[in-house]
């Protein structure tokens, strides 16, 4: 199973470009999309997922052209947007069942795997009460829950981890790293450290374009040799931020320790090199490419 | 101050920018031309039998402003009474709840960006008055006071009562549009009632707040002037009379007194009271000291929040094969299960008792009067058929469904016309029995039609305001028996097959409208 994308355009209006002739091959497997805001990365997974339709481009899924045939990808698809809703006035099992509906999802089996999903969610026990009365939390999880009732092939997360506490957010992790096996996964998170723990591949973007794509080791390589360190007087920052792009600051011994690209390799004393992670890479490729 | 005009700013930006907004200016343009009829017309708008008034400036003027006041008060509370409602769906009201502006100030703003949106369509009318005597005005000379004066003295305080009266409506009855309708509708109705009365004693207007009574009594003894009569009863609103011989009469409009311009500025006052007494019980956005029973149930959840996602997950092994059942059943059930528990569920004794009542009234009430009102009570239900997507933000979800357009569409259409079709049980059974066929065809298209106008202006305008209104004046135009607005087909003159197959025509048009807007819509979201 692959995605194919080439040369997709996205254009809102005369000044407004959400995504600019990008192409991607997405296998199957975790990818994550890391990008600012702007970047593209809503406008991609809405027109993978059919509610948006790109300006040109082609889209393949498995040989076929998911743009004049989107009901193909919506039998196999999962998405859970950044900033969805749900009915309040319907229980979480109701809206389950409305959801299974709306992806043609039914017969024997179904109750039972809603129950599963509510057990694995862990709402059991309120699935029964209006999802209205829910928290932020659990309407998330609900979210996560219809996203998975067709048994998809295609999963697109856009931001899955807003709303969800430290220990929800490590069994998502655990979830989808589970889901992963045999089919294709698109994941937006602004928590560079979501994508580095779960993601197969990470792609880059900025400004509607494509800037890097590979493993996440491939893409730190990157960046290797252009984080530094260095402990300075607390006086002294504001004067250094204005010459080199600060990652990080922290307090140290009544001095603020900064990490900070320096891509010139130049000379600073006391600054020493350290090993880049993924948002040192991230925040580095997309300075590059402003 | 500067927290009040940000309010108001802000308030009548947001409603004001909106495709639905720009429809009723134009539906309001078209109204305005419609008050002030030509003398051949079947309809009259300010009448006393037998006698109709020269269409000179202080007619025309007077007229507009008069039927502006009564038909602005009606369906400018539906346009309005959302203002708070939209800070709580969209979490701006956090916002403001967390700001130093008091409750009163903040339901002033809103107040008063009601006002200016009424104002602003009531400006609408005011030129369109302009225009028809131009139009209308049969050589008589223009005055430009016997325009300004009946506005400023009739239709901006009365506006200003219904502004306040949304707020107010919100403040106390919150979410429960359907009866905030209802009960401001049989305020308004008693109000109007007690004008119309034969031989009421208001001619001085002070205690009425549409001060149309000062009109009513001045026409009246014009008339019984001019031609020695008696006449008690001088009546306003779209009136459809037999064509008949008339008389005409020369008015020349009325002379306002200082103690009706101050009975103005004490209504204003009273509503600006009304604004003030209700920022006492305004919840500002606080929705924890609801009903107890509630806070009980939301406490449990929030406590079982400290649980998490299982440690086993999900296992995908486990569960069981998937089946592919493509039927519209699930979505036609889950349609009308949110049809049903919106609102309040007491309300239904009320729809049940009306339907009900259609097997004993007779059948003339039923079908003109009782089908119409109990169809017009469902208007939020209907008005929500496809705006919920968006207003809940499930609509990420609807449209990215399998065959969106050939599968939920039409279930929504169908079970909105199940809800219409299930109150009138009881009438179409009375036809059954009567083996009228024709009636129950009638029937069917007029559900049919308004629930594809409830379809059509939402897919459309984006919003439920468009419908609300749409359908306010068509009921209240249908209860006046204005032929125009029988999408029952239950005048008389519309009991053919011609007649029926018009409203399946419109029916045709609106669901060809719809599919091809929504089509649409799944596309470009």
């Amino acid at each position: 199973m692959a995605l194919e994308i080439k040369g997709l355009t996205k254009q809102y209006n005369a000044a407004k470009i959400g995504l600019s002739n990008y192409s991607i091959t997405i296998d199957k497997g975790i990818l994550g999309l890391l990008g600012p805001n702007g970047a593209g990365k809503s406008t991609l997974m809405k027109i993978i997922a059919t509610i948006s339709q790109p300006t040109s481009g082609t889209l393949f899924l498995d040989g076929v052209d998911i743009v004049s045939n989107p009901n193909f990808i919506r039998k196999v698809l999962g998405y859970l947007p950044q900033d969805f809703g749900v009915y309040p006035n319907l229980n979480a099992y109701e809206f389950l069942e409305y959801i299974a509906a709306m992806k043609g999802v039914g017969g024997k089996g179904l109750r039972r795997r809603i129950d599963m999903l509510l057990e694995g969610v862990n709402l059991t026990a309120d699935a029964k009460k209006p999802i209205g009365t829910y928290s932020g939390g659990m309407k998330q999880r609900v979210g996560i829950a219809q996203a998975l009732l067709n048994d998809p092939k295609v999963l697109i997360f856009d931001e899955p981890t807003v709303g969800l506490d430290p220990e929800e957010r490590v069994r998502f992790r655990q979830l989808i790293t589970e889901m992963a096996n045999d089919c294709i996964i698109i994941l937006s998170s602004h928590i560079v450290s979501d994508i580095e723990t779960i993601a197969d591949e990470v792609a880059i973007m900025q400004g509607g374009k494509l800037v890097t794509k590979g493993y996440p080791n491939q893409i730190i390589e990157q960046a290797n040799g252009q984080i530094f360190e260095v402990l300075l007087e607390n006086t002294d920052v504001a004067a250094f931020k204005t010459r080199y792009q600060v990652i990080d600051t922290g307090r140290h011994d009544a001095r603020t320790r900064v990490r900070f690209i320096n891509p010139d390799n130049s000379a600073i004393p006391e600054a020493k090199p350290i090993d880049a992670s993924l948002e040192d890479a991230y925040l580095l490729l997309t300075q590059n490419k402003a | 101050m500067p927290y009040i005009y940000s309010i108001i700013k802000a308030d009548y930006l947001q409603r004001t920018r909106s495709y639905a907004f720009l429809i009723t200016l134009a539906v309001t343009v078209y109204v305005a031309y419609l008050f002030v009829p030509p003398t051949s017309a079947s309809y009259t708008t300010l009448s006393t039998v037998g006698f109709k008034s020269v269409y000179n400036s202080a007619w025309v003027g007077y007229i507009s402003a008069t039927m502006t006041a009564v038909m602005l008060s009606f369906y400018g509370f539906l346009l309005v009474n959302n203002s708070i409602r939209r800070d709580i769906d969209t979490e701006v009201g956090l916002i403001i709840a967390a700001m130093p502006v008091s409750n009163f100030k903040y339901l002033l703003g809103k107040q008063l960006s009601n006002y200016a949106v009424l104002c602003t369509i009531a400006g609408c009318t005011f030129v369109v008055s302009i225009l028809m005597f131009l139009v209308r005005g049969a050589g008589y000379p223009f005055v430009l006071a016997h325009f300004v004066l009946p506005y400023l003295f009739f239709v901006l305080p009365a506006m200003f009562l219904v502004a306040s009266l949304a707020v107010v409506a919100e403040v106390f009855l919150g979410k429960r549009s359907i009866l905030q309708f209802i009960l401001y509708f049989f305020l308004c109705g008693a109000c109007m009632a007690a004008i119309n009365k034969p031989g009421n004693h208001l001619s001085s207007g002070i205690f009425d707040p549409f001060g149309l009574s000062l009109v009513t009594s001045s026409v009246k003894n014009q008339v019984n002037a001019q031609y020695h009569q008696h006449i008690e009863q001088v009546s306003f609103g779209f009136i459809f009379n037999k064509r008949q011989p008339f008389k005409t009469f020369v008015w020349n409009g009325i002379s306002w007194t200082s103690l009706f311009v101050f009975s103005r500025l004490l209504w204003m006052s009273f509503a600006l009271g009304l604004v003030y007494l209700s920022s006492f019980f305004f919840h500002r956005f606080d929705f924890s000291n609801g009903v107890r029973k509630k806070k009980k149930q939301k406490d449990l959840i929030q406590k079982k929040e400290g649980f998490s996602m299982m440690p086993s997950g999900i296992s995908r092994a486990s569960m069981p094969p998937v089946n592919f059942d493509y039927s519209m059943f699930p979505f036609i059930k889950t349609e009308l299960l949110l049809l049903v528990r919106q609102g309040n569920k007491w309300l239904w004794l009320l729809n049940i008792g009306l339907s009900l009542s259609m097997l004993f009234a007779p059948l003339t009430v039923a079908s003109s009067y009782l089908l119409p009102a109990l169809w017009f009570l469902q208007v939020t239900r209907w008005s929500d058929l496809v705006t919920k997507e968006k207003s809940n933000r499930v609509h990420y979800f609807t449209y990215a469904a399998y065959k969106p357009l050939q599968r939920m569409l039409p279930a929504q259409i169908i079970a909105g016309f199940l809800l219409a079709i299930g109150l009138s049980l009881p009438l179409i059974l009375r036809y059954v029995i009567a083996l009228n066929g024709l009636a129950i065809l009638n029937i069917v298209a007029g559900a049919l039609l308004v629930v594809l106008l409830a379809v059509s202006t939402g897919i459309l305008s984006g919003g439920k305001k468009l419908f609300e209104v749409f359908f306010f004046l068509l009921t209240y135009m249908l209860i006046n028996k204005l032929p125009a607005a029988d999408y029952l087909g239950v005048m008389p003159q519309h009991h053919t097959l011609v007649y029926t197959s018009v409203l399946v025509s419109i029916v045709f048009l609106l669901a060809m409208i719809s599919f091809v807007a929504r089509s649409y819509q799944t596309k470009h979201l």
